[in-house]
């Protein structure tokens, strides 16, 4: 017989994986089988282009703004700093695979809470080839799941076109990272909204 | 034919393209700022901003309008690639941003204080009165620069370096501010008029 203690982890994680499993259902999606060849995301693929962006940061009733600086520098390498409009350094991170670095933060941002929060963001931002572990369909419609720093995220593309990403715990939508005003690779807008937290970050490429 | 003489004279070159002032140039050069700075009541000019990130393949570069009226107020309103003006005023910095209004209280702050100094400094050139910076003198042809580094170990790991470049009239033509890290925001003015009639309304949040 099992004790109580495994009988209660059992049922747990028969919970999870039930409300981890669900999200794409509820998206209306049937799971295949994964291709071979796997499609991931171009927006800051090229060593060759500077990727700026003009960033408005809703957080916690306070609005604040700035430029958005990311730069691959080589093969998952990726510079991504924050500047006032009149060029101040408000952060400069640099992700080298999952080691992240920070080369410069201003005091008041120098928060655990708020780097960890960025890294993870960033981490999606900047990933180009993810591992998925299932795929699912729906007309031309695809959905992929993955892992990033030890949280579950599925990749929706139309077509070949990634168009959002959707941070996902017990089966609902954490954040969303929709791509839009996509050409040759390049999103003109990026939104990050957070759903826990008051958080929206709106990028628009300059 | 030998490399080695062409380098001496580049390097001869460059050392004379900038040569430190002597101590009554320097001080000639305060006073014409300073009586510049006591006449001039308004100011608008355009500028063109260089964000200089060493790992960038291109400079960032955006434009707009700055406005300056006697005694304080100032206005640096980007026109391109984006809409965004900042207007100092006591110690509040307002900000409109594509229409959205904010306003923040950078008196409470000291790295933004010292910011705000050097954006104010920027219009007139006249920072010679603050024991907060080491100053030194340098002239380049019919220009003058005056180099500002702070004394405090915090703001100067923001700023390591301010430059300021004057005209032969002691007017400001350009700003760079330099960062620990060697990048820079280099901004150059153009198409400036002085003690034109400025309405009120231009420094309106």
């Amino acid at each position: 017989m099992k004790t109580f203690p495994m009988r209660f982890l059992s049922i747990s994680l028969f919970v999870l994986l039930a409300a981890c499993g669900s999200y794409p259902k509820k998206q209306g999606f049937s799971k295949i089988l994964l291709s071979e060849t796997q499609p991931g995301n171009p927006y800051f693929s090229d060593t060759t282009m500077d990727y700026v962006y003009r960033a408005d940061i809703d957080v916690f009733k306070n609005a604040f703004s700035g430029l958005l600086i990311l730069k691959k520098l080589g093969n998952q390498h990726h510079r991504i700093v924050l500047t006032t409009e009149m060029g101040n350094v408000l952060f400069d991170f640099e992700c080298v695979g999952e080691h992240f670095k920070v080369n410069q933060i201003l005091p008041e941002m120098d928060k655990k809470v708020l780097k960890d929060l960025l890294r993870h963001d960033f981490m999606v931002l900047i990933t180009e080839n993810p591992v998925f572990t299932s795929s699912y369909i729906q007309e031309n419609s695809g959905l992929f799941e993955t892992q990033l720093l030890s949280k579950n995220y599925y990749y929706a593309f139309k077509g070949d076109t990634l168009q959002k990403i959707v941070r996902v715990g017990h089966g609902k939508e954490k954040v969303n990272f929709l791509f839009s005003g996509i050409n040759n690779n390049i999103a003109q807008q990026i939104a990050i909204i957070h759903a826990n937290i008051p958080l929206a970050v709106h990028l628009k490429r300059l | 034919m030998s490399k080695f003489p062409v380098l001496l004279f580049l390097i001869g070159v460059t050392s004379f393209a900038q040569e430190k002032m002597d101590a009554s140039e320097a001080a000639t050069l305060r006073t014409k700022v300073k009586s510049l700075a006591e006449t001039t009541e308004t100011i608008s000019s355009d500028f063109v901003q260089y964000k200089h990130l060493d790992f960038l393949s291109n400079d960032i570069q955006s434009s707009g309008k700055l406005y300056f009226k006697s005694p304080n107020q100032v206005k640096w309103a980007y026109v391109d690639p984006f809409a965004y003006a900042v207007i100092f005023k006591e110690n509040t910095m307002y900000v409109n941003n594509e229409g959205k209004k904010n306003q923040v209280d950078i008196g409470a702050n000291k790295l933004f204080g010292q910011l705000n100094k050097l954006i104010r400094a920027s219009v007139t050139g006249d920072l010679f009165d603050t024991d907060e910076f080491d100053i030194s003198y340098f002239k380049s042809g019919a220009n003058r620069e005056v180099r500002f580094m702070p004394k405090d170990d915090t703001f100067s790991q923001y700023v390591q370096e301010f430059h300021i470049i004057f005209n032969n009239q002691a007017e400001v033509i350009a700003v760079k501010m330099i960062e620990p890290s060697q990048d820079f925001t280099h901004i150059v003015f153009s198409n400036r008029k002085t003690n034109e009639d400025l309405p009120d309304a231009v420094f309106v949040h």
